[in-house]
């Protein structure tokens, strides 16, 4: 059949619906015409007008009756009998107010709350990144047997970007924050990346004014060029038209404008000193470096690349692998390291996939128990409308029209829940975006849109065919003869029907149970998470970035002096108990690492024998602001000057990994491969570890430079404020300080530690006041679920429990009899549950720290939770079994 | 009931197809050239024609237009779509295995009664 004529008969249908009068009327003047003509006819053979009218009527037939038949005629009364259903089935429930609307707002909650969680998926997984042809996006790392994902070293990246064989461009780029001045008001911190000169060419982007870098701007002292954010540009610069070429001060030097970006170019992310996936960034300068190219110890940089055509992340992997081993017959440090590549998208939403995949399920389970609930409702319901549906079906309904009219029900009940339901995801989208850990990848992208609509629609119809399947079914069965009987005896229930009751009371128990064990297994984890010994002291510390401009603190000397300055003058504070310096705060995020140490009196590392740590820069006082203990040896102090002896301070993993079983205090390493005298760093002290972040399955080797013998003259530096109470209050004072030494400088990020904490605990947290709040909703509909089930088979069993009562059985004896139902029915949706929680128990490992879906504890606790649960869901059966009279039952029988 | 008992259920279809397959006709026009062309043998009750007309409307094989009849007035003119002529086609050739077959059974079973 040709797809015209699909179109055809599609337009005649909808001709048929839609146009109903006019087909109407046509019909009606097209059998006159007929009857007209015929008469006409007729009289032309000599019949009197009514004689001929008559004549033709009769050799017509049922005018009324060939109307029907024509209407039958035009395919679509299974619609109009659907819409005919509909009402009959909205004059039902109607009817049976309080059933329909705790069905209805049971599936509205469930339905909107699967809806909200679509949409975050939808958002943050389903659709592509914002960047043309984004699946050929790749991250670059290295990656060694102790270091999953390593940044890159810049000379090495040249040689990957001459030898590269399958990206069509690749770029690296590093974070290195910037501080703008003179654009009128006061100082402002930008969050600026540097980059290689195919940065925004391997994203795909085109500045919206201006070029690109170009390949000579990344020559060391090619002069400082600059491209704006679209934001920067409107925020800081009036969206000036003639921006391009203007000298914006940066640091304290002159920046050329070569460029501002369209809005909305997301920053792709970065590991090291994190910035979050999004529209993060303020501007971008070039990516210059200097130095021995035979030096390549340093990693820090971090590379991305756009794949040729065809090509695949493992291929390039194995390409730039070869190129590697080449590198590292030349290059002793560059020996050990493999190239792992990974796609972006992977990268970005890597860390979440799995976490959102979980709270999908979980709602879906939420989602299916309010299914069986709403099957339940509506079989109770057909039991107790046994005798009407026994008359309809006595007077000639077909088993196919009974289960139409039954499922016009149910979908009329599910399409209200959705109704209600979208409403419900229209807010709850909202309150998840508020509620998404800070630093969520795509949060930027989460959106209520028409997939959404869509998906709410395909779900409330779905679950309305479902949960109306079973009792349309049940009630097609009804044998008319029985139904019509038993009603007259007003006890219609059957056996068949109360076990099937049962069995999805006891499914959905299980369902619950497995939600339950989900939410005690998070429980336990964040528990396990806040016990946990950060490794500092949070409380009561203030911490605040402050980046020196490189034009005005050219050296070590004044970067330093600047510093100790500040601390002296905020130490004084009222309030303040101690005031420290460093490159970095504990739990936010990996640092940069320097690798290829030389250990003094030992052989010099083979290639095999890789030396890595992270690598941080403290004054005296860091310390012991931040919290961290010292173990051994000493803290920086006053000793620790430029020309004094050079020191270092370690953590207890690095003391482990490189002088295991010896004490490193007294002991000297440098970062030459052949040192002098002066190269030198003698190790004074040992602190305890702190993890990257609290999930981490250790503390990564570490070490300090004191801040007055750094070698790279970091001028940015973190702030730390220990107070003796509140570290809010220090915050004016620490302002006031900065502005007296150098009224030029910006402080940013101010912030009290316990909320750098809290961030970290806020993914954990998320997860189990999600998966929490979705095992307490499945519990409530199982309870539901249970009372509806015992309050029936209790209500059944009235006449029996009077007879017991009248051969002597007490209250009490009715009360354990209906509740052991209860517990009994519930004890086998428990144990399915419990089976299934273990059998899937897998899927939460990841997600969880120290804890797991097979824990015991969890497992006896939810068990008794459920039992207990479903006693109280029984127990109002239970009293009102006790009020059955024996005097009824007996006359009744 | 207004079936058409004296015709062979499905023919009227065949019949209505082959009277308007050559030209438009409305269904007044139809029952007379039916009754006309098969010596007044084929009697159907009129009524029946439209349910049948509409049928094959729905289907897509008729299509029907409202314009002026002879007597100057509107009526509804049926004419044969594509799909129409070839439905024509394979309901003839339906028809010709059927009554060839009827005719065998027929002369065989007469033949056995001599």
């Amino acid at each position: 059949m040709s797809s015209w004529r699909w179109w055809e008969l599609l337009r005649l249908r909808l001709r048929s619906l839609g146009q109903r009068g006019r087909v109407e009327t046509e019909l009606k003047k097209e059998l006159s015409y007929h009857l007209e003509r015929q008469t006409e006819e007729n009289m032309a053979a000599g019949m009197n007008e009514r004689e001929a009218r008559e004549a033709a009527r009769r050799v017509f037939g049922g005018v009324s009756q060939v109307e029907e038949e024509c209407r039958d005629m035009r395919g679509t009364q299974y619609l109009e009998n659907f819409v005919q259903d509909l009402r009959f089935a909205a004059r039902t429930l109607e009817k049976n107010l309080s059933f329909t609307v705790v069905i209805v707002l049971t599936l509205a909650l469930s339905i909107g709350a699967n809806s909200a969680i679509f949409s975050v998926i939808d958002g943050v997984l389903l659709k592509p990144l914002p960047y043309p042809k984004a699946d050929r996006l790749v991250r670059i790392f290295y990656r060694s047997d102790n270091y999953p994902k390593f940044p890159l070293n810049p000379w090495d990246f040249l040689d990957f970007r001459a030898r590269n064989r399958s990206f069509e461009s690749m770029a690296i780029y590093t974070h290195a924050d910037l501080q703008l001045s003179g654009a009128g008001g006061d100082p402002v911190k930008l969050s600026v990346f540097r980059i290689s000169s195919g940065y925004f060419r391997v994203l795909g982007v085109q500045p919206a004014r201006g070029r690109e870098f170009d390949f000579e701007e990344e020559r060391p002292n090619s002069g400082d060029v600059v491209i704006l954010s679209d934001r920067l540009w409107r925020n800081q610069f009036a969206a000036a038209a003639d921006i391009l070429g203007r000298k914006v001060m940066l640091d304290s030097q002159p920046f050329t404008v070569v460029g501002v970006m369209p809005p909305g170019v997301d920053h792709p992310g970065n590991t090291y000193n994190a910035v979050a996936y999004g529209d993060t960034v303020d501007a971008w300068t070039t990516f210059t470096f200097e130095g021995d190219s035979n030096r390549r110890g340093s990693h820090y940089v971090e590379g991305i690349g756009r794949l040729k055509p065809g090509v695949s992340a493992e291929q390039a992997a194995a390409d730039f692998n070869s190129i590697m081993a080449q590198l590292a017959t030349v290059h002793s440090n560059d020996r050990g390291w493999t190239i792992y590549m990974n796609p972006l998208y992977r990268e970005v939403v890597g860390p979440v996939q799995k976490l959102l995949v979980v709270l999908l399920g979980a709602v879906g389970l939420v989602l299916l128990i309010a299914c069986v609930n709403a099957a339940n409702l509506l079989l109770a319901r057909a039991t107790a409308r046994q005798a009407e549906i026994a008359v309809r079906a006595a007077l000639g309904a077909g088993p196919g029209r009974l289960i139409r009219q039954m499922l016009a029900e149910s979908l009329l009940i599910s399409l209200m829940g959705g109704a209600v339901g979208l409403l419900i995801a229209f807010g709850g989208v909202r309150v998840l975006v508020g509620l998404l850990p800070p630093g969520f990848p795509r949060a930027n992208s989460i959106h209520v849109n028409g997939t959404m609509f869509a998906v709410t629609a395909a779900v409330a119809i779905g679950t309305g065919l479902i949960f109306g399947l079973v009792p349309a079914v049940q009630a097609a069965r009804t044998d008319p003869q029985k139904g019509l009987h038993g009603a007259g005896r007003g006890s219609g229930g059957n056996r068949r029907q109360t076990r099937l009751r049962a069995a999805l009371v006891a499914g959905e128990v299980g369902l619950a149970c497995l939600l339950l064990v989900g939410a005690g297994a998070m429980l336990r984890s964040f528990v396990n998470l806040l016990r946990l010994d950060p490794g500092f002291r949070p409380e009561h510390v203030l911490t605040a970035e402050i980046a020196l401009p490189e034009a005005n603190y050219k050296t070590t000397e004044s970067i330093s002096s600047f510093y100790q300055s500040l601390l002296d003058k905020v130490r004084a504070l009222p309030g303040a108990h101690a005031a420290g310096a460093g490159t970095d705060l504990p739990w936010t995020g990996y640092d940069d690492n320097m690798g290829g140490f030389v250990f003094e009196g030992r052989r010099k590392p083979g290639p095999d024998n890789e030396s890595h740590a992270r690598y941080h820069v403290a004054s005296p006082d860091y310390f012991k602001a931040v919290g961290i203990p010292l173990l051994s040896g000493r803290y920086f102090d006053a000793r620790d000057v430029k020309r004094s002896q050079r020191v270092l301070i370690i953590n207890d993993a690095m003391a482990k990994t490189y002088w295991p079983g010896e004490d490193p205090v007294g002991r000297r390493l440098s970062f030459d491969d052949n040192p002098k005298e002066s190269d030198w760093f003698t190790v004074v002290g040992i602190v305890g570890d702190v993890k990257d972040t609290p999930g981490s399955s250790a503390a990564e080797p570490a070490f300090w430079w004191p801040l007055a013998q750094e070698p790279f003259g970091f001028g940015g530096m973190k702030v730390v404020l220990r107070a003796e109470s509140d570290p809010v209050l220090l915050t004016d004072g620490l302002r006031l300080a900065v502005r007296e030494i150098d009224p030029s400088l910006a402080v940013a990020h101010i912030r009290v530690m316990d909320r750098v904490l809290d961030e970290q605990y806020s993914t954990p947290r998320f997860a189990l006041f999600l998966v929490g709040l979705f095992a307490a909703l499945a519990l409530v509909l199982a309870t539901i679920g249970i009372y509806g089930v015992i309050s029936y088979s209790v209500s059944q069993r009235m006449p029996e429990f009077g007879m017991r009562v009248a051969l002597g059985a007490t209250g009490w004896n009715l009360m354990v009899m209906v509740i052991r139902e209860g517990v009994l029915l519930t004890g086998v949706g428990v144990a399915i549950g419990l089976v299934c929680a273990v059998l899937f128990s897998r899927v939460l490992d990841n997600l969880l720290y120290n804890a797991s879906a097979r824990d015991p504890l969890t497992l006896v606790g939810v068990a008794l939770v459920a039992m207990i649960t479903a006693s109280l869901a029984s127990l109002p059966s239970a009293r009102r079994a006790t009020n059955s009279d024996p005097m009824t039952s007996l006359r009744a029988e | 009931m207004s079936k058409p008992s004296d015709l062979i259920q499905g023919t009227l279809d065949l019949l209505i197809l082959k009277t308007i397959a050559l030209e438009p006709m409305h269904g007044w026009a139809i029952a007379k050239r039916i009754q006309q062309v098969s010596n007044e043998v084929l009697q159907i009750t009129q009524g029946a024609l439209y349910p049948a007309l509409h049928r094959l409307e729905q289907q897509g094989w008729v299509r029907g237009a409202w314009r002026e009849s002879e007597t100057g007035r509107e009526a509804k003119f049926y004419s044969l779509t594509k799909a129409g002529k070839a439905q024509l086609e394979k309901e003839l050739e339906q028809w010709h295995r059927l009554s060839n077959a009827v005719v065998l059974v027929i002369s065989a079973a007469r033949g056995q009664e001599v």
